[in-house]
């Protein structure tokens, strides 16, 4: 049982990464990032790509990394460019676009048969007790640690951080005040597809992977996310976590085992309801 | 939305590449014109009317099987060069179902009604025969599979393939499990594929009958994307001395990952025909892992050791450039026992007396199965019950039972 809870790990660590990418970009720039997961397959299927052409492993990786912060640097440059003073409705609705974009133009390029990947640190294995810690597991939760204090320090404590916060509030009115926006905006979702790209090549030698389903992770994502208000880091973190462990503790349950990948639309459903809860009937409509 | 835009833009994609095939075939076309008159002084086999034989696969999509077809048109393209069947050549029709129901039909009413093919051979689909089977049972058409997939090429009076397939080629792999490595605890992990889950029932039951052992853990709800893991912890848990399992060849390199992941090395894994590849054994052996674990079986002749058997197919497909694979065997076995056929017929090849020939085809021995095949009229045919195991060791896969396995009957 704990041996489950334990391998649930280096998923829960994948959802909660891609999670907290989705609430730093919706943070600083006002955006539901839809092609978050699509990005980072993207530049994970450059990695393995490179990798089968010869390129050594951890080049290829830091390729596919530098290739999803570039993919998704050049959405935001669309975003900056084009829809920086549109409704957060009409930008993320633009971000479906880009998912439906990168999604078909990765299926041409990669086709869509499943890969191999070479587990990360394959050598690395910490043991505790019975239980066998693997390097893709230390990396994964290591990965979402530092994230995640990286972003609460940078939001709360640093100068850009405030400034960023600002733009995803008032937009024109840090313009006005002479925040060079642009720039910041295509920083921000260039760091977010960076960490994607690093989320789903963590996960990828997990799992058997095409394409297609490393994109939708894009789904257990949006369920962490929405757990944590898209606000809150911590929240985010912790969901995506517990997500991963009921989908697999799902799969020692005979009876629900066929049905566990519904998971994520469940949470989804149970915290929309929630968030309504106080809503009157007047009101919400 | 995202399932109806994709639909549009592989329909779309599908289109292009039926539209190349279509330049691509006229061009063969016409240089095989140019051969005939050039040959023309002497009687040659194009001088005749051809013989039809067509074929339905499935060569996009999802998964695809593109070697059945071709291994065959390598025979049958050297049957042509050689003379073809008492004059007459062979035109062998390969059409793509994109592993698509429609396209299934389509492609067998286009092959049946239109082009008029005296039978079927060497087809490899997804969903052939559960599409076309009772079609070519009211046409009166006989198909040699190539590579029999879904439950009803298994299951149809028209359809005799020459592969064990996934459901006996499990019962084999239960009954190497527990016989020959005589194992005590046997286990079954399986990918859930609602279509097959009756057929895998019914192939394990068959397991509990011959042996009258009974499984010690099972677990069906693996999905194809899934981490195996937590499967994997499970079947260590329940004490599980040997794992049998189902998969597509990446999911053998994911389960010996997260074996070596976890450091488990004491537990045997038996795996089908579909892990039984080249990649399967090089990336292991780059891995380091799965070495002395990993079994799988080979429903024909093992392709990777350098069987004396093995020498004319391996020439044939090296020299048609066919990928030396299980696919390739059976395609070239299908041909093969067709080619058999043609020339056993006295009086006119058609429809009729091909069909006729199949119908009395029985206990066709050939070294590359380890049990004969046949047709006939039985209402369902799986005339391949042997399987020969290999073990990965390293890199490479080595023979773990030198004769076949031959599942008992009864």
């Amino acid at each position: 049982m704990i041996d489950t809870a334990i391998a649930s790990l280096t998923s829960g660590g994948a959802y909660a990464l891609l999670g907290v990418g989705l609430v730093l970009t919706y943070r600083m720039t006002g955006v539901l990032n839809f092609a978050h997961a699509v990005v980072g397959a993207f530049g994970t299927y450059t990695a393995i790509v490179a990798f089968e052409a010869g390129v050594g492993y951890g080049v290829a990786m830091i390729l596919g990394v530098a290739v999803a912060a570039l993919l998704s640097g050049g959405i935001g440059v669309v975003m900056a460019r084009w829809f920086a003073e549109e409704a957060t409705i009409v930008r993320s609705t633009v971000t479906i676009a880009m998912f439906l974009g990168v999604l078909v133009v990765g299926f041409r390029l990669f086709g869509d048969t499943p890969r191999v990947v070479p587990a990360l640190l394959p050598g690395v294995r910490l043991e505790v007790g019975t239980v066998t810690l693997t390097g893709s597991t230390l990396l994964s939760v290591g990965g979402v640690i530092v994230l995640a204090g990286a972003v609460a320090w940078f939001l709360a404590k640093t100068r850009t951080g405030i400034v960023l916060r600002a733009v995803s509030e008032r937009p024109i009115t840090a313009r006005l005040l002479g925040v060079p926006l642009r720039t910041l905006v295509v920083a921000v979702w260039a760091v977010s597809g960076a960490v994607a790209g690093a989320a789903v090549t963590i996960i990828a030698p997990t799992r058997t992977n095409d394409y297609a389903s490393l994109a939708i992770l894009i789904l257990p994502a949006l369920a962490a996310a929405l757990l944590g208000g898209f606000q809150r880091v911590g929240a985010t973190i912790v969901a995506g976590f517990g997500i991963a462990l009921v989908e697999l503790m799902g799969a020692r349950i005979p009876a629900v085992a066929r049905y566990r990948t519904v998971v994520p639309f469940l949470v989804i459903l149970a915290a929309l309801l929630w968030m309504q809860r106080k809503e009157v009937w007047d009101e919400a409509r | 939305m995202l399932v109806t835009v994709m639909a549009i833009v592989v329909a779309a994609c599908t289109g292009g590449s039926v539209e190349d095939d279509g330049q691509t075939t006229t061009t063969v076309a016409t240089t095989q014109a140019t051969v005939t008159t050039t040959a023309a002084p002497a009687t040659t086999a194009a001088d005749l009317e051809p013989i039809k034989l067509g074929s339905v696969n499935s060569l996009t999509g999802q998964i695809v099987f593109p070697e059945a077809s071709a291994a065959a048109k390598a025979v049958f393209d050297r049957v042509n060069r050689e003379g073809g069947i008492d004059g007459r050549p062979i035109e062998y029709l390969i059409e793509d179902d994109a592993a698509d129901p429609a396209g299934a039909a389509q492609a067998a009413r286009r092959l049946v009604e239109d082009e008029g093919v005296v039978a079927m051979v060497g087809s490899a689909s997804l969903l052939e025969c559960a599409v076309n089977g009772a079609y070519y049972a009211e046409q009166g058409v006989y198909s040699i599979q190539g590579t029999g997939v879904d439950p009803l090429c298994f299951a149809s009076s028209n359809i005799s393939p020459v592969n064990t397939g996934p459901y006996l080629g499990y019962t084999v792999s239960l009954y190497f499990a527990s016989e020959v490595l005589a194992k005590e605890n046997v286990c079954a992990l399986i990918f859930d594929i609602p279509d097959f889950r009756p057929a895998m029932d019914a192939a394990i039951q068959q397991w509990r009958d011959l042996t009258g052992k009974d499984l010690a853990f099972s677990n069906f709800t693996l999905q194809f994307t899934d981490d195996v893991t937590p499967f994997v912890l499970q079947a260590r848990d329940a004490g599980c001395e040997v794992v049998v399992s189902n998969g597509l060849d990446v999911h053998y390199i994911g389960f010996m990952q997260a074996l070596q992941a976890q450091g488990i090395d004491d537990m045997a894994w038996v795996g089908l025909t579909s892990g039984y590849t080249a990649e399967v054994a090089e990336t292991l052996g780059s891995m380091g892992a799965g070495s002395g674990i990993l079994h799988v079986n080979s429903e024909f002749e093992p392709f990777t050791l350098d069987s004396p058997v093995l020498e004319d197919w391996r020439n044939l497909m090296t020299e048609a450039g066919v990928p030396l694979t299980s696919f390739a065997e059976g395609g070239y076995l299908a041909a093969t026992i067709m080619v058999d056929v043609l020339e056993g017929i006295d009086g006119p090849i058609t429809r009729e007396s091909v069909s006729e020939a199949l119908l009395a085809l029985e206990g066709y021995e050939h070294p590359m199965i380890g049990s004969p095949y046949s047709f006939g009229d039985a209402p369902a045919h799986n005339p391949n019950r042997a399987s020969k195991f290999l073990r990965l060791s390293g890199g490479t896969w080595e023979l773990a039972t030198d004769d076949w396995v031959v599942l008992p009957t009864g």
